[in-house]
């Protein structure tokens, strides 16, 4: 007797648990649209110029027209 | 448009490359104290002697040592460059350099290993750790702050130097105010003259420190020299410190994405494959 009372018992607490689970699964999907992960770059602010041999321009760099007093170069 | 004042301009070797200072209504003597100052902090940030800063902290690996100010401030750089390139910088290479046999200055001649044999590097933070006035590295760990180290003295250069000045430093340079005639210091970047003030520049590029396949800028993803399909990346950021993080950055992520990266980060670039 004590037996079944002890299976009906885990039965019952098993299905509690599913169903709970189910309902609580179900009250707090999670937004399908949201990213799947951490944005990884961010939204450009525009597109940039570009200027002679493929340099990118954003809006904050003018090209100049005169001779640089130095360069950026690999080292 | 102002007429264009003169500029003052010198020019010297160190951290085993070549530096330019320039500054409106700058002294040669500020210019040749800048000179020193780069001097000095280079001698104790160097890998290659066993006897600076850099070297005694890496030797030092497993306790915490006490680091100078300014190694304290490249070693927080460092952890938030490891950080914004999502791991791609990352300073820890120093077994990798000894790997590929790149253990002395180029200038002292070439390495002969030819064959690289290194494994993926640590993130950053889970082997350096910094508290004020402290540092410490994990056992086995060390590192090489490279164009870190240049991209910040540039900068700091430039709060030295006044208003109106720009700091080269092996390429990696930083300009501020309006330079000689009012509109921004012109500096060349991919074969084109742009002007630029209160920003700076870098280039990354796997071309120079070359020898046979190998070259020195590593990918942390394999501890071997990058092959990503990039050669050659020169970026306008805010910093020259952020253009040298932003530069290498968009190398290591290759053709694919490097476009949508900078378009991001940086203010100007140019890519070659």
């Amino acid at each position: 007797m004590r037996t079944v009372v002890l299976r009906a018992g885990a039965t019952v607490l098993t299905l509690a648990t599913t169903l709970l689970s189910a309902a609580y699964v179900t009250a707090h999907l999670k937004n399908p649209a949201a990213p799947l992960q951490p944005t990884v770059v961010k939204a450009s602010t525009g597109s940039p110029a570009t200027g002679p041999g493929g340099v990118k321009l954003g809006p904050s760099v003018q090209p100049g027209s005169g001779q640089p007093v130095t360069s950026t170069y690999a080292s | 448009m102002p007429p264009e004042t003169s500029v003052e301009a010198h020019h010297f070797q160190a951290l085993g490359t070549n530096c330019s200072l320039f500054g409106v209504g700058v002294s040669r003597s500020r210019l040749l104290q800048g000179e020193f100052w780069v001097h000095r902090l280079g001698e104790r940030l160097t890998r290659f002697s066993p006897d600076s800063e850099l070297s005694r902290f890496n030797a030092s690996a497993g306790r915490w040592v006490d680091v100078s100010p300014e190694l304290e401030a490249l070693l927080r750089e460092s952890l938030r460059a490891c950080e914004t390139s999502g791991g791609l910088v990352n300073v820890a290479v120093l077994a990798s350099m000894q790997a590929i046999g790149y253990t002395r200055p180029l200038a002292e001649g070439r390495p002969t290993t030819t064959v690289a044999v290194a494994r993926p590097l640590p993130p950053l933070p889970q082997v350096l750790e910094v508290r004020p006035g402290a540092g410490r590295l994990k056992p086995g760990a060390g590192i090489d702050l490279g164009g870190i180290a240049k991209g910040w003295m540039a900068d700091r250069l430039l709060e030295e130097l006044g208003s109106n000045a720009l700091a080269n430093l092996g390429g990696d340079l930083s300009a501020g105010g309006p330079g000689p005639a009012g509109a921004g210091w012109p500096v060349g970047l991919g074969g084109v003259t742009v002007l630029l003030r209160n920003q700076g520049a870098a280039t990354s590029s796997v071309r120079r420190r070359r020898w046979g396949e190998l070259h020195h800028l590593i990918d942390p993803r394999t501890g071997q020299p990058a092959n990503t399909g990039l050669a050659e990346v020169s970026v306008v950021a805010s910093t020259g410190l952020e253009a040298e993080v932003v530069a290498k950055t968009a190398l290591l992520v290759g053709p694919d994405l490097a476009p949508v990266y900078c378009a991001a980060h940086a203010l100007a670039w140019w890519l070659s494959p």
